[in-house]
């Protein structure tokens, strides 16, 4: 109860802090409605040529696309702010300003993961939803409570998921504080825009045992459509767990590193 | 006598640092195989602090002080010894330690920027679950006595440096923590400015009780708040007692002061000036002499006897002397 009402301090700092510079908010809504844009402009270039690839239609490609979006607005509401903060060569362990979060009797990982919002990408979240919707309409389909359950257990493993890939990531600046190394995850990151399938095998490999960004995409939007069976929501959740598990530890590795900087 | 509420026993802390040579062979050598030095930062000092008491770290630059500050705080995890700070050991970082102390430092800001002070100390008291109505006491309470009513309104980034230094004072003390630690609060403040600080921090002891553990250069600064200096030098501790009688241990020398009579000023060839004394400043008839402390009395009787002496006073030299002759030379005698 009191981590939630922290949230919503932070949250609402965050947005007073967004309105002290209103161009901002232009630049964020042109950059939402472009990577939607393309999105949507790849699909429907891929799916003019063909009916399916790899057992993927147009409506669950799009599926896919929704999740894209709406995980990648989640990182962008607050995982990435927040973390992003951290990295850097005005970061907060590159400055020493990591003291603050540190000295807090909040948890570290929790103060360092939640502080900082960026409220726009609601706008964002609302474009990844609103596909979504288009997508199921599209499938044709009538969705299961089971079905449904299913895809919300599963986008929510893959925000974990993510969560934990950039929390590791992240870890990374106690042994090199001056490096943002989010940026290759970014990198990889925009090829779960496009099912598994489509790729050779083993880049399919890489992108589903080493950076599993392939999952993040590939199994919600599969709850949905009925691709995904319960055993990979199954093995996804159990995947989320671990991950988190070893991202926090290797965080908490990394906060004993930290020698904070020198007065 | 009480528990002391900060003790510290043969604490440590060695760094491991990369070293190279300079130049650009040395660089990419350094790529492949990095060689490392270890820097002795704190070395076995000891020391204990009881409630209430403002006490002065001081040691010139890369001394220890703010290493030893920083392993107190909980920050840093020393590599050897042991302390306990309120009852606990600090690097363990309890929520209930950290409930109790409160770090401030001179270069470095907790508010956010962009947005009004208000909205960072109503954050930061939730942070420490502070109840409400004893926030709102806290802040009027520490509004007033800094004076600081009208900064309230501005976005931090549009304040000065010394705003934003009382700012950074209540983010620290709006939990109302029993232990502060203070490192240089008063770095880059005009001295108006650092005055008003300190008449603030004196006061706000003398009221709360708060245990105040104090880095800073400035010398004004540790005369003005704290009776009791610790003193340390290359990671060790030299000193550790009242600030008026630092002199009188570190200071292997004293200054004689000695008025001439009229008309009878010093010659040339300084005869008169028995040996062991050394003059300082010839200025007329007045001579300021520097002694060895041993030797003051043996020579200030044979200067009664060789020169035309009407007045004589032997004191210790200033503070500010005496520190940074240890700074250069490290402790004697």
């Amino acid at each position: 109860m009191r981590y939630l009402k922290l949230i919503s301090l932070f949250a609402r700092a965050s947005v007073q802090e967004e309105t002290a510079y209103r161009a901002n908010f232009a630049i964020g809504l042109l950059y939402s409605l472009l990577n939607l844009g393309t999105g949507v402009l790849g699909i429907f270039v891929l799916f003019g040529q063909v009916e399916s690839v790899q057992g993927w239609s147009f409506a669950s490609t799009l599926a896919l696309l929704g999740v894209y979006l709406s995980v990648g607005a989640v990182r962008s509401l607050f995982i990435g702010p927040s973390l992003e903060a951290l990295a850097g060569m005005d970061g907060d362990v590159w400055s020493g300003r990591l003291d603050f979060v540190l000295l807090r009797p909040v948890d570290t990982q929790f103060l360092a993961s939640f502080r900082k919002w960026r409220i726009f990408s609601l706008f964002d979240l609302a474009l990844g939803l609103g596909t979504l919707g288009v997508a199921v309409s599209r499938l044709g389909q009538t969705l299961s409570a089971a079905r449904i359950a299913g895809f919300v257990i599963a986008l929510a493993a893959a925000v974990a998921i993510l969560y934990a890939i950039l929390l590791a990531f992240t870890a990374l600046v106690f042994w090199s504080p001056g490096v943002l190394f989010t940026w290759v995850f970014d990198g990889v990151f925009q090829m779960a825009r496009y099912p598994l399938g489509l790729y050779p095998g083993w880049l399919r490999l890489l992108l589903t045992w080493v950076i599993p960004v392939g999952i993040i995409t590939t199994v919600p939007a599969g709850m949905l459509s009925g691709a995904s069976s319960p055993g990979a929501l199954a093995g996804m959740v159990g995947l989320a767990v671990v991950l988190v598990g070893a991202a926090s530890l290797l965080f908490r590795f990394g906060t004993r590193r930290y020698a904070s900087a020198s007065s | 006598m009480t528990e002391a509420q900060i003790s510290v026993q043969s604490l440590s802390k060695t760094y491991r640092v990369p070293v190279r040579a300079g130049g650009l062979k040395a660089a990419l050598k350094s790529l492949a195989r990095r060689t490392y030095n270890d820097v002795h930062a704190v070395q076995e000092i000891n020391f204990t602090i009881q409630q209430g008491e403002m006490v002065g770290l001081i040691g010139p630059n890369g001394a220890g002080k703010t290493t030893t500050l920083k392993m107190l705080c909980g920050l840093l995890h020393p590599s050897a010894g042991q302390a306990h700070v309120a009852g606990f050991v600090p690097w363990e970082r309890r929520p209930a330690y950290l409930r109790q102390i409160s770090m401030v430092l001179g270069n470095k800001s907790q508010m956010l920027w962009d947005i009004p002070p208000l909205d960072s100390f109503r954050v930061i008291g939730e942070i420490y679950s502070v109840p409400p109505a004893r926030l709102r006491q806290t802040l009027d309470e520490l509004f007033d006595l800094l004076e600081m009513a009208e900064l309230l309104t501005k976005p931090v980034r549009d304040l000065s440096l010394g705003e934003r230094m009382k700012c950074e004072l209540v983010a620290g003390l709006l939990h109302q923590p029993a232990i502060m630690f203070l490192d240089e609060p008063t770095l880059g403040l005009d001295v108006s400015m650092q005055l008003r600080l300190r008449r603030f921090l004196a006061e706000y002891n003398r009221r709360s009780g708060v245990t105040v553990l104090l880095t800073s250069h400035y010398m004004a600064d540790v005369l003005a708040l704290c009776p009791r200096v610790i003193l340390i030098h290359h990671g060790k501790l030299l000193y550790d007692g009242e600030l008026g009688s630092l002199a009188q241990k570190m200071a292997p020398f004293k200054l004689v002061r000695v008025t001439l009579e009229d008309g009878r000023p010093l010659t040339e060839d300084r005869g008169g000036i028995p040996a062991g004394a050394e003059v300082i400043e010839a200025n007329g008839n007045h001579l300021t002499l520097r002694v060895a402390r041993t030797a003051a009395p043996e020579i200030t009787a044979k200067l009664l006897q060789s020169l035309p002496v009407v007045d004589l006073t032997v004191e210790d030299p200033p503070i500010e002397a005496v520190i940074d002759q240890v700074y250069q030379e490290g402790v004697q005698g």
